[in-house]
């Protein structure tokens, strides 16, 4: 029995490579996203310890404290340094944020900018003299040799360097180069610039003799559990002592915790993947045992029992399914590997690679998805086979078109109450409403899914009309509505797709349109906007004073500056804190007042928009407590303004900029008269910003079309990563289109014998390809748009959209794409029946 | 002009495989199928009736000699040359499977008119319709059809094209007798009232009794033949054909 059925199993090679590489490619991206992720984290965890390498205690201030952060004196840092047990001894002078430039006069661009102070060789042994000296004076620097060949600079030349404290570039000469321990560059391809001790220090904390705080090497037999309990009892208050290997992990987790958002998405849509890959899954091995089913009758009629004949099919299963995910598996780290390598290259060459990392979460999720899946997609065909009378399934397989009440009827009743569920999380404001919308929308989805072989006869029908001619395209039509089930479970994999493409095409186009809209209303002219290479935080960006000059220019009659800090919480929540005098802006953005009053504001005080504040529960009068940096303050409320697309948020007045890391603003608004010369204006302004490193100035249209850029990419970047998801899509079209081929070889025969040439049985297959491709996209498109139009209205129950305007060019694209890859889809297939021989098809069993 | 047979086979040679494994399925067999005539192909099994056959219609190649239907050389056509003869000169009927499972009877039928883009010639359209007898299941899938049922749209849909010959390899195999001899009746007529050529592989007496000439074949050669052939005629001969294969073996 079990024999009989494995050569059954080897016999068709054609289904049984087909639904391997279903497995295959579904598992496989899986696999390779996770790979890269371990991989790379292992990589740049890999980084942090070769940074610390010998740092046995580190002394910091500690996280949050009210007043000014602490600093280390050189007393202190002395009486530390004679603790019993410790060897070297590295006072923490540093900053973030310290900009070189080049000759050119454009700054430099690395991954990161760091300046430190130095006195000397390094105690802990991480960087060391490659050539010249370290800076002696206040007007020299010595720079890491991956700055000194980012710049363009040789020991002995001049470099000007930006310092956030300072406000402006300052010419240093170059003293000496320094390279990291084992003669690297740098260590991930970051710009390092040494100042002198005393000036860096003067620079960065405003007095000579003071540290943020240090790093202890060890002597050899004390433990840095050790060193850190003889250093903690001699440390001055507001500071805490971690040993090197908690450094190591706090840094590599704050590290992993930036990549976390990217990781997030790549696994999202590596779900999306593996989710269309349980359909091509589902669907391969549903017309493999389908197929077989005759064959399954002659072994019942034989007398093989219910539970062999299951048995068998599932054993068949099994043996694919484990096949398939090794392979997967096998090229989702080959992919991983490849991936690893094609991102390092562009961003961390510099850091060393610490090998492929396979997890066993890797693993376990490789087979539980590839073995489980195919399991139940053999399952319950091989139960339907094994359920029917021998006789009647040995008959000639005529199969009557199935009853789709049933079906119908649950997908109708999930996807009704789903779209009221959806409605009702959308208008009904309580907490969590967003969770109950998008649980009536999967509730819809599931029930459109349900729905779509009851509507694949109406639709492919009408589309039929317009993609098929002839008599081979009417069997073309005929023969995708031969089974409507299997139809729909080919096209719902593209569907998936499609819907999330149509949904954010559709949040995109809205956005675009409102913020032109919203952004017409207003005077402002011309945007001034700080680097993007550091998150702000009031070290990036410009002096405000640069602005007086700007209000200075011919026609201006407004400039105003905006800081802004992401290192800050408001109310417990990780809400960007945003200053600036708020009666300007009221009247630049045309705020209107909700309540309270909207007025320069004093130290305590802040605004919020009525979103924010109904969000959180704030009235006009209520003290909140925020954080910015290492500082906690309690805030009043003292005004609401209505929310537009431009403008939301709390927002402070310019005191708050005091708890700031630097006092540089990140972004400036200007207003001119009419008549003004916008061009002319903004390149004055574009001078006077000359020398503050990555910022941009430009029009409302050239920022608007920057805006546009970005959504137009964030559209393109997740059709890109859907990419897989459409892949092993247009694979299932094909999978379904072979299979089925092989299924009526006797009628290609036939219609080939009463006379259909090869360019008709090619257009028979084309058509039934473009109409399944066809029909899922536009399934996907109505549930994306559907989708996407409620989101839009989420949004613009929340003020941050005005309008919703669907992607009309978009969605027509999408549908021509489809079109697209159902000939695409159908090549191969329409290859095999056009060169079919009529004699041997007809005479196929 | 003398009258030109619907089909011809001039010499012809079929070899299957090579070496020890060779068989000669066909050996220089030459015969004319003339227009307007009823021909039934009989032999032992094996011996080259359905290959016989399928080289006359176009649907196999042969090794050596020549074959044509009406004025059409078959031997040397490529594909399209071979899709056209298709369309156009011949019909087939099959012993099963003959019938498109998504079409109604009605659409079957006129399936080879609508690949070729052609017109139905309506009267004679009615009239086969009429031969076939279906009445109301015409519009019927196959599945919900008789096996004689199907087989008789079979017929009509390789009359309704009006080839120059029609080849049936054995119609009436999957059938019980009342069936098959509606098929055969339905065959007759329309060689006797429309003027129908066809040629007919089978292995029943009966069914070769309905014929206007029976051409016996045995071990790839044609070795005898029967004109108005009776049931008991024809099965008189296929016994002294056994006899002489018992005697060569
Ligand atoms: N594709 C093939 N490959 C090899 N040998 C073949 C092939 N088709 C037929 N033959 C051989 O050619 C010979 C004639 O076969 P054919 O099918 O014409 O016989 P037949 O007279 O139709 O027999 P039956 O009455 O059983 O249908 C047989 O010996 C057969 O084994
Ligand atoms: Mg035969």
């Amino acid at each position: 029995m079990i024999k009989a059925s494995l050569r059954g199993l080897l016999h068709r090679k054609l289904r049984l490579t087909l639904a391997i590489v279903a497995i295959v490619l579904s598992v496989g991206f899986l696999s390779a996203i996770t790979v890269l992720n371990d991989t790379l984290n292992k990589r740049f965890s890999g980084l942090f310890q070769t940074l610390n390498e010998n740092v046995a205690v580190q002394v910091q201030a500690k996280e949050v404290s009210t007043g000014e952060t602490p600093r280390l004196t050189a007393a202190q840092l002395q009486q530390l340094s004679n603790v019993d047990g410790v060897n070297g001894t590295s006072g923490d002078v540093s900053d973030e944020a310290v900009v070189p430039f080049k000759k050119d006069g454009n700054e430099v661009t690395a991954q990161g900018f760091v300046g430190v102070g130095a006195s000397g060789d390094d105690p802990l042994g991480l960087i060391s003299l490659r050539e010249g000296t370290w800076p002696k004076t206040a007007s020299e620097v010595a720079l890491s040799a991956n700055t000194a060949k980012l710049a363009g600079v040789k020991r002995g030349e001049i470099i000007k360097v930006f310092v956030s404290q300072v406000g402006e570039p300052k010419p240093y000469t170059v003293s000496g180069i320094v390279e990291f321990s084992g003669g690297r560059d740098s260590l991930a391809g970051e710009s390092l610039v040494i100042f002198e001790l005393g000036h860096a220090q003067e620079m960065f904390y405003g007095q000579k003799d003071v540290f943020a705080g240090a790093s202890f090497s060890a002597d050899s037999g004390v433990s840095q559990e050790e060193l850190k309990k003889r250093i903690t009892a001699a440390l001055p208050s507001g500071f805490e002592a971690k040993t090197g290997d908690e450094v190591t992990e706090e840094q590599s987790n704050q590290l992993a915790g930036q990549f976390d958002f990217i990781k997030i998405i790549l696994n999202t849509f590596a779900y999306v993947a593996a989710f269309v890959g349980i359909f091509l899954i589902y669907n391969t091995f549903n017309i493999v045992v389908a197929q077989r089913s005759r064959e399954l009758a002659l072994l019942r009629a034989m007398g093989a029992s219910w539970g062999q004949v299951t048995g068998a099919v599932i054993l068949e299963a099994l043996i694919v399914g484990v096949v398939g995910s090794t392979l997967g598996l096998a090229a989702g780290i080959g992919a991983g590997m490849w991936g690893e390598s094609a991102l390092t290259g562009a961003l961390g060459a510099e850091i060393k690679s610490a090998g492929v990392v396979v997890s066993p979460a890797a693993i376990i999720t490789a087979y539980v998805i590839g073995i489980l899946v195919t399991l139940i997609a053999a399952f319950v065909p091989a139960i339907k086979a094994s359920l029917v009378p021998p006789l009647a399934a040995m008959r000639e397989i005529a199969r009557p078109d199935k009853s789709l009440k049933g079906l119908s009827i649950t997908g109708a009743a999930l996807a009704v109450p789903g779209v009221g569920i959806a409605l009702l999380g959308l208008y009904a404001s309580f907490t969590g409403s967003i969770f109950v919308m998008g649980f009536g929308l999967v509730l819809a989805l599931i029930g459109l899914m349900l729905l779509s072989p009851l509507l694949a006869r109406p639709v492919v029908r009408v589309v039929g009309m317009a993609v098929a001619w002839g008599q081979a395209g009417k069997l073309g039509v005929r023969n995708s509505l031969r089974n409507p089930r299997r139809t729909a479970v080919t096209a719902i994999a593209l569907m998936i797709g499609v819907t999330l493409i149509g949904a954010a095409a559709t949040v995109v186009s809205s956005f675009k349109h409102s913020l032109q809209a919203d952004i017409g209303k207003y005077d402002v002219a011309i945007m001034i906007v700080g680097p993007n290479y550091a998150p702000p935080n009031g070290k990036t960006g410009f002096e405000a004073s640069a602005l007086d000059k700007v209000e200075a220019l011919p026609g201006v009659t407004g400039a105003e500056p905006w800081w802004l800090t992401i290192e800050s919480s408001i109310a417990g929540q990780p809400i960007p804190v945003v200053a600036t005098d708020v009666a300007a802006a009221q009247k630049m953005w045309k705020l209107e007042t909700v309540g309270g009053a909207l007025r320069t504001l004093s130290a305590g005080e802040f605004v919020s928009d009525h979103n924010t504040a109904k969000s959180l529960n704030w009235k006009v009068g209520d003290s909140v407590k925020v954080r910015v940096g290492t500082t906690e303050r309690d805030y009043k409320l003292v005004g609401i303004y209505k929310a537009t697309p431009s403008v939301s948020g709390p927002v402070f007045g310019l005191p708050a900029v005091d708890d700031f890391e630097g006092k540089l603003a990140y972004q400036g608004f200007v207003t001119v008269a009419p008549g003004t010369d916008v061009a002319a204006t903004v390149a004055a302004t574009e001078k006077i910003m000359a020398g503050y490193p990555g910022v941009t100035v430009g029009d409302m249209s050239t920022f608007l079309k920057q805006f546009n850029q970005i959504f137009d990419f964030l559209l393109l970047a997740v059709t890109i990563l859907l990419g897989m998801a459409l892949l092993i899509a247009v694979l299932g079209i094909l999978n379904t289109l072979l299979l089925s081929i092989v299924e009526r070889t006797r009628e290609m025969g036939l219609v080939r014998a009463i006379g259909l040439s090869r360019g008709g049985v090619v257009r028979m297959i084309g058509v039934e390809s473009i109409l399944i491709s066809v029909f899922g996209a536009l399934l996907g498109l109505a549930a994306g748009v559907g989708i996407g139009v409620l989101l839009c209205q989420a949004l613009i129950e929340g003020d941050f959209l005005t309008e919703i305007v669907l992607p009309w060019g978009n969605l027509a694209a999408y549908v021509g794409a489809a079109m697209f890859f159902g000939i695409v889809a159908a090549i191969i297939p329409a290859w095999r029946a056009a060169k079919l021989d009529v004699l041997e098809a007809i005479a196929y069993e | 002009m003398a009258m030109q047979p619907a089909a011809r086979a001039v010499t012809v040679w079929k070899i299957y495989g090579s070496g020890e494994a060779q068989v000669q399925a066909l050996r220089g067999v030459s015969a004319d199928f003339e227009r307007g005539k009823y021909t039934a192909i009989m032999g032992p099994s094996g011996s080259g009736k359905s290959t016989l056959m399928h080289c006359l219609a176009g649907l196999d190649t042969v090794n050596a000699g020549e074959v044509f239907i009406g004025d059409t050389q078959v031997t040397g056509l490529g594909d399209a040359g071979l899709t056209k003869l298709r369309r156009d000169k011949v019909g087939f009927i099959f012993q099963q499977f003959n019938l498109l499972p998504t079409l109604t009877a009605e659409e079957n039928i006129k399936l080879p008119l609508a690949i070729a883009g052609r017109a139905p010639d309506k009267a004679w359209y009615d009239t086969v319709i009429q031969t076939v007898g279906l009445g109301d299941r015409l519009h019927h899938r196959p599945a919900e059809l008789s096996g004689g049922q199907q087989q008789r749209v079979a017929c009509a849909r390789a009359l309704v094209s009006r080839p120059e010959v029609i080849f049936a390899d054995e119609p009436t195999g999957n059938l019980d007798s009342k069936s098959g001899n509606d098929v055969l009746n339905f065959l007759r007529d329309s060689v006797r009232h429309h003027g129908q050529t066809i040629v007919m592989v089978t292995h029943d007496p009966n069914a070769a009794s309905y014929a206007d000439r029976v051409v016996f074949l045995a071990d790839g050669e044609i070795v005898d033949e029967l004109h108005s052939p009776t049931a008991d005629g024809v099965l008189d001969r296929m016994k002294k054909l056994d006899r002489r294969g018992d005697a060569d073996a």
